[in-house]
């Protein structure tokens, strides 16, 4: 393994804190799925360095699964992103407060 | 068990009699109330079953030295268990007749005056559940029994005071009677209780053994039989507990006969002779109790004095001629208060009676209402009346001037001779009133109404001798009943000792003159022609005020219930309710919504903020783990 290990968790970890920023600072509910994506990119990173670290395949199937749940995610949660636009008018989540007491 | 109370034939009667009342009672609720008739029927049926019984018991048990006592377990906890029995003795045997013989005349009576009332059946039943409450009372074998059967009493009476329940004053008096027995019935439970503690039994043999006396400390002695005779003064109307007894007279006449002179309140004096020998242990409360009957004595025959309410007159009577049986109990002899219960019984049940009838017949209670509409032309009633009268004032030869003889011989055994004056007293006062009432109504003023003919007696029929045929009974008792003096006294004392009188020569005459007297001075101011029937009483207005008002006695209670009871408890209980019980709730009420609003900012339903904090929270928990 050519790259240290640490590093490449460090990159995890960076690309995951951008994520999470990203998450959490937007109020645009496109830009909150771009960082699920993100953050969860940034854990695969992780799971393949580990594989590669320990030689153990399961690292790798990790890996294969959350490309699966993201594409998934993704799918859905643009077709709500659309639906929820067309009934409100907006994709700031801070305007769903139907439901505010 | 079953064979031996069948083979033993006095178990059996005891058992019938009094229980029979008690199954009519059920019959008449559940079965025959829509039959008038059939009610009265098997009530009376029943009551006449447990006169037969009663006297059955009475004349298989005379001149018996010991008492029969029969006992069954009937409520067990653990090591305390509740006797249920029967005590067949002297006493209560001839408590047991007497209660048994004054309802049947009573309901017998009651044919006549209630016929065409809506509530016959009722009245049936509930007179056929005092009977039984009565009767089981007095051959009750342990103190718990009595009690519970005191209150049963107590609760039928409640029913048949108020028995016309559509008049309000009906239901005030029932409610007042229920209320003040209970507030003397408390202080007996309590003195109840704390006997058992320290004898650790209640039956009345046992209390009324010397040893009882010796196993407790003398100070608590003398405190449980103050406590347990807080109960005879709340059912026999003494003072302070004595003005509901008027009031209850709002009930039907024969209940008044019944209740108020013969039995019920006769049954505060019947406990106070039954726990005789246990009283007797405490010299301290015996002379308590006889300054009770002394004032309650004299303070009902004043209040008697200037009463137009026939009735009432005779309800004050009554409570005057029981605080004299205690004034006779207290002086320490059984016999001088157990013989003018009973002679009592009889004349005063005859005064009821006498009076209903023309209670029924012109529906007033005002006597001089009574004699202006010709009360006199109804000759059995009113020849009744002057014979109960005169026992009552304790003119010879009737019943009442023996018994009265022999409290008064009593009374005069005492050192103090303020207790023999007062008595004397008493028979004075007692003679005015009575007679007042008598003369009033023999000697009618201004126009008389003549009653069309159909109106009167004649008219009556059947009825006026269901009604009629009770007052020769009683007036042929009241008769003969004083001359039955000595071998009542050898019955009473388990035919041992033989009876002497113990008082002095001249009392009887001085007793019977005073009496006299009484009668002379009514005549002077109510029975000659050109009197304005006025007493002397009656002329000085204040003193006729404090007599009417009844010393102020229920004023007083007034005040004391709107100080203590509105000013100072209600107002406490109303401030707790509202400061504390309702204000506590209120601020948990509060505390609640508030901290919901509070926590209402935590689910400010900003996503971001969520996420924030979900992730703020994960990190903690992986520094923890890290640094772990």
């Amino acid at each position: 393994m050519i790259v240290p290990l640490g590093h490449v968790f460090l990159l995890a970890g960076l690309i995951f804190s951008m994520g999470l920023v990203c998450l959490v600072a937007h109020r645009n509910l496109i830009m909150t799925l771009i960082g699920v994506e993100v953050m969860m990119n940034a854990a695969a990173i992780a799971f393949v360095a580990a594989a590669l670290r320990w030689q153990l395949m399961e690292g790798q199937v990790f890996v294969l699964f959350i490309l699966a749940v993201a594409a998934a995610e993704v799918s859905v949660g643009l077709a709500l992103v659309v639906s929820v636009y067309r009934r409100t008018g907006s994709i700031d989540p801070d305007r769903y407060n139907i439901l505010k007491w | 068990m079953m064979t031996s109370w069948l083979q033993d034939p006095s178990l059996m009667a005891a058992i019938l009699t009094t229980w029979l009342p008690f199954i009519s009672f059920l019959l008449i609720i559940a079965f025959t109330r829509d039959h008038r008739r059939l009610s009265g029927g098997i009530a009376i049926a029943a009551v006449a079953s447990s006169l037969v019984g009663a006297v059955f018991l009475l004349a298989r048990h005379w001149g018996a030295a010991q008492p029969i006592h029969y006992a069954a377990r009937w409520l067990i906890a653990g090591d305390v268990y509740i006797p249920f029995g029967y005590l067949l003795d002297p006493l209560s045997l001839l408590m047991l007749s007497l209660v048994a013989a004054i309802s049947f005349l009573v309901q017998v009576y009651s044919l006549g005056y209630m016929a065409g009332d809506p509530g016959f059946s009722r009245y049936y039943a509930f007179q056929s559940l005092f009977a039984w409450a009565m009767m089981t009372l007095s051959i009750s074998s342990a103190m718990l029994q009595l009690y519970v059967f005191w209150e049963l009493v107590g609760l039928s009476s409640y029913l048949l005071i108020g028995f016309w329940y559509e008049k309000f004053s009906a239901t005030q008096a029932g409610k007042k009677a229920f209320v003040m027995t209970r507030l003397g019935d408390v202080a007996f439970f309590i003195g109840l209780l704390l006997l058992l503690l320290h004898l650790g039994n209640l039956g009345i043999l046992e209390m009324n053994s010397p040893e009882a006396a010796a196993r407790m400390p003398s100070g608590l002695l003398t405190l449980a039989a103050l406590l347990i005779f807080g109960g005879v003064v709340g059912k026999s109307a003494q003072f302070p507990l004595m003005t509901w007894l008027p009031d209850a007279m709002e009930g039907p006449t024969p209940v008044s006969a019944l209740l108020h002179s013969a039995t019920m309140v006769a049954a505060g004096v019947y406990l106070f002779a039954r726990l005789f020998p246990f009283f007797s242990h405490s010299s301290d409360a015996m002379t308590v109790f006889l300054a009770i009957g002394t004032v309650s004595m004299l303070l009902a025959s004043t209040m008697a004095m200037v009463s137009r309410d026939i009735k009432r007159v005779w309800a004050y009577s009554t409570i005057s001629q029981l605080g004299f049986m205690i004034m006779g109990l207290a002086a320490g002899s059984l016999f001088a208060g157990s013989f003018h219960l009973t002679t009592h019984a009889g004349f005063k049940a005859l005064l009821f009676l006498c009076s209903g009838v023309w209670v029924h017949l012109y529906e007033t209670n005002d006597v001089y209402e009574i004699s202006r509409r010709g009360g006199r032309r109804l000759k059995t009633p009113m020849v009744c009346l002057i014979i109960a009268a005169a026992a009552l004032s304790g003119l010879p030869p009737l019943s009442g001037f023996f018994s009265k003889e022999v409290i008064l011989a009593t009374l005069a055994g005492l050192r103090n001779p303020v207790w023999l004056a007062a008595g004397l007293l008493g028979v004075f006062l007692t003679a005015y009133y009575a007679f007042r009432l008598v003369f009033i109504i023999l000697f009618p003023r201004g126009q008389v109404q003549e009653e069309p003919a159909h109106h009167g007696m004649g008219g009556m029929g059947a009825r006026y001798w269901a009604m009629g045929l009770p007052l020769l009974i009683l007036a042929g008792v009241t008769l003969v009943l004083g001359f039955l003096e000595t071998p009542l006294h050898k019955f009473l004392s388990g035919g041992t000792a033989a009876y002497q009188n113990v008082g002095h020569a001249w009392l009887p005459y001085l007793s019977a003159g005073l009496a006299a007297f009484g009668v002379g001075m009514t005549w002077f101011e109510f029975g000659r022609r050109s009197t304005a029937q006025v007493g002397f009483v009656e002329r000085i207005p204040t003193v006729r005020e404090l007599f009417a008002q009844r010393w102020y006695l229920d004023h007083m209670y007034r005040r004391f219930v709107d100080i203590v009871i509105d000013r100072v408890f209600s107002r406490a209980c109303t401030k707790n309710e509202d400061r504390v019980i309702n204000d506590s709730i209120d601020g948990f009420c509060h505390f609640t919504l508030d901290s919901g609003h509070l926590l209402s900012f935590l689910q400010s339903g900003k996503l971001r903020y969520n996420l924030i904090v979900m992730f703020g929270a994960l990190a903690l928990v992986a520094l923890y783990f890290l640094l772990a």
